[in-house]
């Protein structure tokens, strides 16, 4: 039987997942989360969800996406050990060469490699597995003939992100956003000592983007009507395409290509729309929803959930 | 500063592209239209095309590089295969590699293809690099979003050999979707030559230029007033970005930067107006300096304020 595992921002939204049926639940950690200010948990608020998902026998993963500069990769290590002491064994990340480190620091933890990696192929699986990770998380995108033929690839967990907003940029794969403004935010505690980076002494870091992190916004131009000219001459004015994916109706096929894990989109939601995402997900997983009713329905999500707070 | 001889290079996609181009300004050349399999005559769909483009490169003097997709899927890969042996089998130098299970495929595979990583492969830090090396690359675009400052960093931390976009469209983004396919009833112009028409995103002053599946900036980087930086930096590895640019384009800019590096190289810091006259006349919606110096990456940092886009000046003396 495949994991479902829930996103949460909140202690209450890793509540109303637990109670949905999550077998697990990912947060995000204050200042180490892609996602920005929206559905990161402080250290006390982590320690309240470690207590609650031990409780209920489920495990917390937690989201250490960012791609911390060379001044910051100390404050991440430091971070990992009273991680471990809580409990926490499945981190989540964003970049090659955090993982590579983190797995020969802490061999106890559990590496996943985040959908922001960018996996989409066998031999992406096969890359990240060489390189140590526990698990790789594919997009929504990748359908269940897909998922058969990663999962020829052993000794790594797969993931399927299969609720999640697909934007026109490939996860991982776009600087849209900064190239249009790059916003400053503040550093973390204590970053400022020793820092070189342009904007520390006065509590900013000025580089940074979806990807990384550390920006706190996507500015969402891909969102944005844009106009289309050929050449000097306006021909149209448009969106880029993108689209709620939800493939409920799939499940199954996925468990039978061998999908491990599948991950829920949306630390952003609130305790009341995650809960129905859940459910929603469980029942069909255990087989007591009509599956064939829910195929192309649109995802009981708000509007306005978008790119931040993933 | 090294004494290792500098090289420009650049992209072309197709074999009808190369056989038009001038290519005497540069040393070397990557093969291969990277974000979409359906681009016209793409090398990368071609193997024997790809030959041939390796072939006259080679009679040409030059370095004959083969690209790979940025984000492929498991369809793409016995294509990949078949590129990557056709590189392997006519001599290819290198060949590059955006994704890293072709990463995998090409260390595994083909471990005597020496690897240069891609602006795609999103290179951010020197543990990255460390990683990379692991696999057998030898080369590194950093991702586009990092600044000299911090490309300094990774050199200074592992030594490794950079790549810089130096001139053109910096990449932005890949999809896995064309939206111009949306206009083949509209427009009655079919895929692949939707993509051959020049196409913009613009909103206000911010522009992006569409290629279907990719997205590259509207401006074109220019690094032109900065290559003694670039240089004292250490670095000697310069890419002019013209894949889906003009002959023309591809010729003239190069011809431009060939003699501002000799310049530079030099210790003059005079700057011809006729080389900012060419790059100028390119630049349709002005000229940028990508995410260099810590900025947005449509920002212009430099002392020529005459340059189209630029609104931002800095102290010559900063740089």
């Amino acid at each position: 039987m495949a994991t479902l595992l829930a996103p949460a921002g909140s202690p209450e939204a890793v509540q109303a997942a637990l109670d949905a049926g999550a077998d697990a639940v990912y947060v995000g950690l204050k200042g180490w989360s892609r996602g920005g200010a929206r559905g990161e948990l402080s250290w006390d608020e982590l320690v309240t969800c470690q207590g609650r998902a031990a409780s209920a026998g489920r495990e917390l993963h937690l989201a250490l996406n960012t791609i911390p500069k060379p001044e910051e990769r100390a404050r991440l290590f430091e971070a990992i050990p009273p991680l471990l002491d809580l409990g926490i064994r499945t981190l989540i990340v964003n970049d090659i060469g955090i993982l590579h480190w983190l797995r020969r620091r802490f061999p106890a933890l559990r590496l996943t490699a985040s959908i922001g990696c960018g996996a989409q192929t066998v031999s992406d699986v096969a890359f990240f597995r060489d390189l140590g990770a526990g698990a790789v998380v594919l997009p929504g995108t990748v359908g269940p003939d897909e998922v058969r033929e990663i999962r020829a690839v052993r000794g790594i967990a797969i993931e399927v992100m299969v609720h999640m907003v697909e934007e026109f940029i490939l996860l991982g794969k776009c600087w849209m956003p900064s190239y249009v403004h790059l916003k400053p935010s503040p550093l973390q505690d204590g970053a400022r000592a020793g820092a070189t980076m342009e904007g520390a002494d006065r509590g900013l870091r000025q580089t940074g983007s979806m990807k990384r992190g550390g920006v706190g916004a996507c500015f969402k131009i891909c969102q944005q009507p844009w106009n289309l000219f050929e050449g000097d001459r306006w021909v149209d004015t448009r969106f880029f395409p993108s689209r709620q994916v939800s493939r409920a109706a799939e499940v199954g096929a996925y468990v039978a290509a061998g999908a491990d894990i599948l991950k829920l989109q949306g630390r952003s939601l609130s305790p009341e729309n995650l809960s129905l995402l859940v459910r929603g997900f469980r029942d069909v997983l255990d087989g007591r929803a009509d599956v064939a009713a829910r195929a192309g329905q649109p995802a009981a999500l708000p509007a306005s959930w978008t790119v931040v707070g993933r | 500063m090294s004494q290792e001889r500098i090289e420009l290079n650049t992209s072309i996609p197709n074999l009808r592209d190369l056989k038009a181009s001038d290519l005497s300004a540069y040393d070397a050349v990557y093969l291969g239209d990277i974000f979409c399999r359906l681009y016209e005559g793409n090398f990368l769909e071609r193997p024997e095309d790809l030959r041939q483009g390796l072939r006259i490169l080679r009679d040409r003097g030059k370095r004959a590089y083969v690209a790979t997709y940025a984000a492929p899927r498991n369809d793409f890969l016995p294509r990949v295969r078949k590129s990557l042996e056709a590189a392997a089998a006519s001599g290819a130098d290198a060949v590059e590699v955006h994704n890293l299970g072709i990463l995998k495929i090409a260390h595994d595979e083909f471990p005597g293809l020496p690897v240069h990583v891609g602006g795609f492969a999103n290179v951010y830090t020197d543990a990255g690099v460390e990683v990379l090396r692991g696999f057998g690359a030898v080369r590194f675009t950093p991702n586009y979003e990092l600044s000299l400052d911090e490309i300094r960093e990774i050199t200074a931390t592992c030594g490794a050999p950079m790549e810089l976009l130096v001139h053109g469209k910096m990449p932005l983004g890949i999809s896995d979707y064309c939206f111009l396919l949306d206009y083949e009833g509209k427009w009655g112009v079919k895929c692949p030559d939707l993509c051959q028409k020049e196409l913009f995103l613009k909103q206000g002053d911010w522009a992006m230029k569409s290629v279907g599946k990719g997205i590259l900036s509207g401006k074109d980087v220019c690094m032109l007033e900065h290559l003694p930086r670039l240089l004292a930096d250490g670095h000697r590895h310069f890419r002019i970005e013209t894949v889906s640019e003009s002959p023309a384009y591809r010729h003239e800019v190069a011809a431009v930067y060939r003699q501002a590096f000799a310049h530079a190289a030099d210790g003059a810091l005079e700057q011809d107006q006729g080389w900012w006259d060419v790059v100028r006349a390119h630049a349709r919606n002005g000229l940028c300096n990508g995410f260099y110096f810590g900025k947005s990456g449509m920002d212009y940092a430099g002392i020529r304020p005459e340059a189209p886009g630029s609104f931002l000046t800095i102290s010559p003396s900063t740089q």
